[in-house]
This record gives structure tokens, C-alpha cells and sequence, in this order.
């Protein structure tokens, strides 16, 4: 199996985005996996059924060899998100639209839907447009609470503005004159807690 | 980069002093010092000027450029530029940093000099997010910025590579390469 540049293996985000759900039509019937789809009460799954399958699963049973399934696009991929999308990108709740709403739809292309290319297009400009704000939050947000800034960014969005952050922070450690104090290693400290713990343990 | 790296770099730079004590020539990897005579100005490396200020045993002289006029000059005209200006010292913030922690009382306005060095800074910091703001926003595949410093750089950093790479991948999913990553 090869895999793309931006695919990991063992990176927990990129396995969490495959497990997002995408709406799928049954084609073909598929036999004693009736209960996969708990509104049935039949043995197995027939052609025509609606069903919801994560990602990893859809790509295995639709493709060009298999076509077991037909696949839709989950709705916030849809003309009607993107165009809302496209009218002011910063105000949308990217988090609630899917918290991996650009690596989801990256995969999504995978199926090669007639809106494709345009689902592409959509995500580079939502994130162009998005960009600036991520950074300047980023970037002047220092001593508080960020929550209410990250609330509406997706997670490759969250992960950019914690690196922003830790330029930041960084910057403004050496500006106060921190970075030359010594300090306890964090490993060091969280060694003598455990120990702590054990000690205390042993007492019991 | 830890900003303590960068700040390191800078401490190569060569500033003026004058020892109060006489001394022969120092015989280092970095090169020879000396020899001190009191009274007699000398350059040195930032980090030995900060050493024997400590100790005081020198007075350091500020750098030329660290001038109230020639900064509120250079601060105009960053603000009347669209692009970069040259700075007077490609490790300015670190050296004010350094100097007026150490030696404030050898700098003439001295809380003066912090706040237009601040300024600066904080112009150009404005200046460099818009422009990265602006090339992000183009398609353009790379971008030329003239006169920035390594530690204005460093600041922005991490945050501009990950953007970048994130903006790769959603590009080339536009150039239409779905491979085949299955079975």
C-alpha cells in the first residue's frame, strides 16, 4: 500500500480523520451485516439502504474494482457549505463543521466525486482567507485564555496556532531575561512526583 | 532556534569599551583580544564587554547606530517603506537587549533607546505578517524578503513552515494527482 506524503502511519490526527463518517447507498447486498445498520431489523444489509461508514471502511468497499457502496458527499463538502464558505471563510465554525475538516476532505477526494476539484479549490481558499487571523491571534494572544480563540479552527488550524504560540512565548521568555535562569527539567520533576507517589503508595 | 541561540550568535559581534585595567592580549579559539591598557578604548565580543561590565572593570561605548536621532530616522523611514529597510545591525534586538540590561548606566537615554528599539521591532513584526499574509493569499511559490534579521525570523518560524506545508498538501490536491492508495 503506498501512501501519500502527508499520510502517517502513526499519527493519531490522521487516524481520527479516517474515522470520520461519510454517508454511503448500498449497491449490491451484503449478507448477515444487517446489524450494521440498527434502524433494520433485517439480516442483511440491501441495495438501497442509506448507511453511514467511517472513512477508512468506505474506501475499502467502493472503488473502481469494488463497488459495493455508493458514496455521497457528507453535506458541510457541499455546494451549500462551500459557498458559505466562500462568502466569508473567517466567520464559519470550521471545529463543528468536522474537527478534521481539512484532512477529511483531503481523503475525500480519493473518490474522485464530479465535485472534486472544486472541493480542492474551496479548502486552499477557506484556508488562504483564514490564514490571517489564525496568525495574529497566534501572535498577540500572550497570557490568556486561548480557548475562545481556537474554538472555531479545525485541528491542523489548532496545531498552526500552537506553534504560533510557541514562537511567542519563546520570544517574550528571552525578552523578560527567563531563558537564562535555571530551571528544573520538567522530566526531572515529574520523576520525583512518581517517585513521590510510589513512596506513598508503599506507606499504605 | 531557541531565541537563547540566536542570542548567542549575537554576542560575536564586536562593541567598544574602555578598560579601567591594564592587561596583556588574551589568547582565545575565537581569536586574540587585547592588549587592554586602561583609559584606551577597545573592541571586544559583546560577551566579554557584558563580562567585564559585570565585574565592572570597563565602560562600554554604545554602537554608533544606537543614536536617538539615527533610530527615530530609521523608525520613519521603516514606517514610510513598503518593504524592509536595512537595519544598522543584523542582531539590533539583541544587543539593546543585552546592553541595557547590563550597562543601562552607560547608555544616554536609556529607556528612550528601549522604546524606539521596541518600535522598530514591533513595525517590522506588523510589516512581516502582512507580507506573509499577502503571499500565502497569492499562489505564488516563493517570496523574497530583503533585510530581515535572524531573530525576527525566528520568532515566525515554526508557525510559517507548518502554514506552508499545510498549504502544500491542499494544493496538490488541486493538481488533481489522487494516487492510488489501496489495495
Amino acid at each position: 500500500m503506498t501512501m501519500k506524503a502527508s499520510e502517517n502511519y502513526f499519527d493519531i490526527d490522521d487516524i481520527l480523520a479516517s474515522n470520520e463518517r461519510i454517508p454511503c447507498r448500498v449497491e449490491l447486498p451484503i449478507y448477515r451485516l444487517g446489524y450494521l445498520d440498527s434502524s433494520h431489523e433485517s439480516e442483511h444489509l440491501l441495495p438501497g439502504t442509506k448507511i453511514e461508514f467511517p472513512y477508512w471502511l468506505g474506501r475499502a468497499v467502493c472503488s473502481r474494482r469494488r463497488h459495493i457502496v455508493r458514496v455521497d458527499l457528507p453535506k458541510q463538502y457541499r455546494e451549500g457549505y462551500r459557498e458559505i464558505l466562500s462568502a466569508d471563510a473567517t466567520v464559519v465554525d470550521l471545529h463543528k463543521l468536522g474537527p478534521y475538516y481539512y484532512s477529511f476532505g483531503t481523503k475525500l477526494l480519493h473518490f474522485e466525486h464530479v465535485a472534486s476539484a472544486d472541493i480542492a479549490k474551496s479548502m486552499v481558499k477557506t484556508f488562504q482567507t483564514r490564514f490571517r487571523k489564525i496568525m495574529d491571534s497566534s501572535q498577540n494572544a500572550y497570557n490568556e485564555d486561548t480557548s475562545k480563540l481556537t474554538e472555531k479552527l479545525d485541528e491542523a488550524e489548532r496545531s498552526l496556532f500552537r506553534s504560533g504560540q510557541f514562537g511567542l512565548h519563546d520570544f517574550q521568555r528571552w525578552e523578560t531575561r527567563k531563558t537564562e535562569k535555571l530551571t528544573t527539567s520538567n522530566m526531572v520533576r515529574n520523576h520525583q512526583k512518581r517517585k513521590r507517589n510510589v513512596m506513598d503508595s508503599n506507606v499504605d | 532556534m531557541d531565541p537563547a541561540e540566536v542570542e548567542f550568535l549575537a554576542e560575536k559581534e564586536l562593541i567598544t569599551v574602555v578598560p579601567k585595567f591594564s592587561f596583556d592580549r588574551i589568547y582565545l579559539i575565537g581569536g586574540d583580544i587585547g592588549p587592554f591598557s586602561a583609559g584606551l578604548p577597545i573592541d571586544v565580543p559583546l560577551w566579554l564587554a557584558v563580562n567585564l561590565k559585570q565585574r565592572q572593570k570597563c565602560r562600554i561605548r554604545p554602537p554608533e547606530w544606537m543614536d536617538r536621532e539615527k533610530l527615530q530616522g530609521k523608525k520613519q523611514e521603516e514606517m514610510d517603506s513598503k518593504f524592509f529597510i536595512e537595519m544598522p545591525n543584523q542582531h539590533y534586538m539583541e544587543i539593546t537587549q543585552l546592553l541595557l540590561k547590563y550597562a543601562p548606566d552607560d547608555i544616554p537615554h536609556a529607556d528612550e533607546m528601549r522604546t524606539l528599539i521596541k518600535d522598530l521591532w514591533d513595525l517590522r513584526m506588523a510589516k512581516l505578517r502582512s507580507s506573509i499574509d499577502t503571499f500565502v493569499r497569492s499562489d505564488a511559490t516563493h517570496a523574497k524578503l530583503n533585510h530581515l534579521t535572524l531573530m525576527e525570523l525566528n520568532t515566525v518560524r515554526l508557525f510559517l513552515t507548518n502554514s506552508l506545508d499545510q498549504l502544500y498538501v491542499l494544493r496538490s490536491n488541486l493538481s488533481g494527482k489522487v494516487q492510488a492508495t489501496q489495495e
